[in-house]
């Protein structure tokens, strides 16, 4: 059985945290503290004593974990928990909508509630702007001079910092990046490879959308620009005008009865596919990899538009009240989920692409990830990075016009 | 009984109902007119901050917006109307002319869909009605039909099936409840002065249930008329009633707004109670109405 659970630096760094911790607790010195050393010099305790007195009697941190369905190991954080000492998970259900986010955070008094909060990035502006998380000193990240693919698709100065940055400062620690298209079922279709077969009167009412603007407007948007039928500057950023351009041609479409559905859930996406209710259909990967084990013969496309890229961020919640002992707690699941195992797992879960370590981690531990298992990690991390190196637009959750954005695809749901 | 005494059962019956009212005013009444005040205030960023300002009402009725809203009142009353004509010959049913014992049964039958989630109810719906679903299948075995029905599903019909189904029970049970309340020795009166049974019962029996009724259609609307799920699930490309278009509106924290349209809502409501509650008031006009006709 395998004993080494996580890759020798990360274990080390956790060690010497530790050390760091108990040091920190035995200064705090709580009344339970002291007890404890009184007790253990009457009991005539040695140094070695006294420090199994300090561990006992520090209670362990347990991090809220405020997260979309998406950052779930299965429920197992036992390697986070010995690696940290004792310190433990608890693992929350947010929704991914900013309204559901902002909410919480503002009205429901979530930044007392949770630590961290994982959700899909490039909700920086409306989260710092309202004072709600704080910047991520990546000093306290081992793990994250070592993740290539934040410097390599995340770094300042390109559309993807926008998914973990905000004003050159660092929020968001990224756990998965991916790039969406749409689907397809190829017995029906053929091979599609442009974002014009969910408008191709062929397949006129066997198509479906997802009720998503920054998703559905923007690749259609990305479609109306690539293939010249509208002005339109930058996909990922639409100006109200150019937004109207977008909703005109998908109202047209939508009244030719083009759509069979707009599609809110993932279990909506899913039976749609699976029950051959539509033949294309813009959703996100993972439900073709579910619909693909029902049995299902159904194809994520490669459209020569490119992909909508987006990357999740964990970020950390901005509470003054927190302890220290609390934040380094979170530090720590933060490094952890940059770690491999972490990423091998979510990336074997969810078909996310997570970090560079986990297709290199899956292997290396048979134990763990078997064989094929661990060949499908790579798999999975291999055809996101082709993604990302074809390129797109990125997934903008909160453009400049979003006000305009939301007014527009009212108009389209309405019409 | 002394005065004291009833000063006390005075201060008690105050004290007993004064938990209710506090209740309701706490939890309903204030939070309501907050959301009414909200609908005037102005954004700040992504805050909003107190004013009086109608840019979010002349945003509401000046868009698509209001579209559903008329959407929504037309199609919670048609699910309501085919709810009341469902449940008020079940529940007519249920007293007259079975036993106490089968009513029971039937009624608790009623309340079964009740222990499943409303949501996978709903979903369960999809999966009958799609393209590949059974009923499209049992239509395409018996040779009614050579292809699938589109209309099944993803439409205004599969809107008000979906809706129908899941107020349709509230209505029954206010329903039976004024049924059973009713005087049978009217009924026997009514038999015994020669009327016919159609008379009896227009005469007689619907305008001494019209309490029930009046429940009824109160739960089937607003039941109806608040719902967010079944469009979702059953609806059309972008069919939404009230509840969708809110929620939308809170995804961009536009607050002023979402609250506009929820005190419109909530206005248009009190207005529709107004109405009916003053319709069903008059049952002595409606009485002679009755009489008048028949």
């Amino acid at each position: 059985m395998a004993v080494c659970l996580q890759p020798a630096g990360y274990r080390d760094t956790l060690s010497a945290e530790g050390q760091q911790t108990l040091e920190e607790r035995a200064m705090a010195g709580s009344s339970i503290g002291r007890r404890k050393i009184v007790q253990a010099a009457l009991y005539g305790g040695t140094g070695l004593a006294l420090s199994g007195a300090l561990s006992g009697a520090w209670a362990a941190e347990q991090v809220s974990f405020a997260d979309i369905g998406v950052g779930d190991p299965g429920g197992d954080w036992s390697r986070y928990t010995k690696a940290t000492g004792g310190d433990t998970v608890n693992l929350v259900s947010i929704g991914n909508a900013p309204s559901a986010i902002l909410n919480v955070l503002i009205a429901g008094g979530g930044t007392k509630t949770y630590d961290l909060i994982n959700i899909v990035g490039g909700m920086q502006k409306p989260l710092v702007e309202n004072g709600l998380i704080e910047p991520i000193d990546t000093a306290r990240l081992p793990n994250w001079a070592k993740d290539s693919y934040i410097a390599q698709y995340l770094k300042p100065g390109t559309p993807g910092f926008d998914f973990i940055g905000y004003d050159g400062k660092i929020y968001g620690v990224p756990t998965v990046l991916q790039g969406d298209s749409f689907a397809y079922l190829p017995e029906a279709t053929g091979p599609l490879d442009s974002y014009g077969a969910l408008f191709d009167a062929k397949w006129k009412g066997y198509v479906a959308l997802e009720d998503n603007y920054t998703t559905a407007g923007q690749k259609t948007a990305l479609y109306l620009k690539a293939s010249k039928q509208a002005s339109i500057g930058d996909p990922a950023n639409l100006t109200p005008a150019e937004m109207k351009t977008v909703v005109d041609f998908l109202i047209a479409k939508k009244k030719e009865g083009q759509f069979r559905t707009i599609w809110s859930s993932f279990e909506q996406a899913v039976n749609l596919i699976v029950s051959k209710e539509v033949k294309v259909i813009d959703c996100w990967e993972p439900m073709v990899f579910v619909a693909k084990s029902k049995g299902v013969d159904a194809v994520y496309a490669a459209p020569k538009e490119g992909y909508l890229l987006w990357a999740m961020a964990a970020y950390l919640v901005k509470n003054p009240g927190r302890s220290p002992a609390r934040t380094k707690a979170a530090y720590a699941l933060l490094d952890f989920m940059l770690g491999g195992w972490y990423g091998a797992t979510i990336t074997d879960l969810r078909g996310y692409m997570t970090n560079p370590e986990a297709p290199a981690y899956a292997r290396q531990h048979p134990g763990e990830f078997p064989a094929a298992k661990a060949e499908r990690i790579a798999a999975i991390d291999a055809g996101v990075k082709k993604k990302f190196q074809q390129g797109g637009t990125w997934q903008q959750r909160w453009p400049t016009a979003v006000d305009a954005y939301e007014a527009e695809w009212a108009r389209f749901k309405a019409a | 009984m002394s005065r004291a005494h009833e000063r006390v059962a005075v201060w008690t019956r105050h004290g007993l109902l004064a938990l209710p009212i506090a209740f309701v005013a706490v939890f309903l009444v204030a939070p309501l007119l907050f959301s009414i005040a909200i609908g005037f205030w102005q954004r700040v960023g992504f805050r909003v901050q107190p004013a009086f300002r109608l840019d979010a009402y002349a945003e509401f009725f000046g868009s698509v917006r209001l579209l559903v809203l008329e959407r929504g009142l037309i199609v919670a009353a048609e699910a309501t109307a085919i709810g009341l004509l469902l449940a008020y010959p079940v529940a007519y049913f249920l007293v007259f002319r079975v036993t106490r014992s089968a009513a029971r049964v039937v009624l608790a039958l009623f309340t079964l869909p009740f222990l499943v989630n409303y949501i996978i109810r709903t979903f369960s719906w999809s999966w009958l009605l799609s393209r590949t679903g059974p009923v499209n299948k049992a239509l395409a075995t018996t040779g009614l039909t050579h292809a699938p029905v589109d209309w099944l599903l993803y439409s205004d019909f599969a809107v008000l099936l979906g809706l129908v189904t899941s107020t349709m029970p509230f209505m029954i049970f206010p329903i039976y409840l004024a049924l059973m309340g009713l005087d049978r020795r009217l009924l026997e009166a009514s038999w015994t002065l020669g009327a016919s049974p159609a008379r009896s019962f227009l005469r007689v029996t619907l305008p001494l249930s019209l309490s029930g009724v009046f429940a009824a259609l109160v739960f089937g609307f607003t039941g109806a008329f608040g719902d967010s799920a079944v469009p979702i699930i059953l609806g059309g490309p972008g069919y939404q009633l009230m509840g969708n278009a809110i929620t939308s509106t809170l995804d961009v924290l536009n607050y002023p707004l979402s609250a506009a349209m929820s005190s419109v809502v909530v206005a248009v409501m009190l207005l529709l109670l107004l109405c009916w509650y003053l319709a069903f008031d008059l049952q002595s006009f409606l009485g002679k109405m009755l009489r008048w006709r028949f």
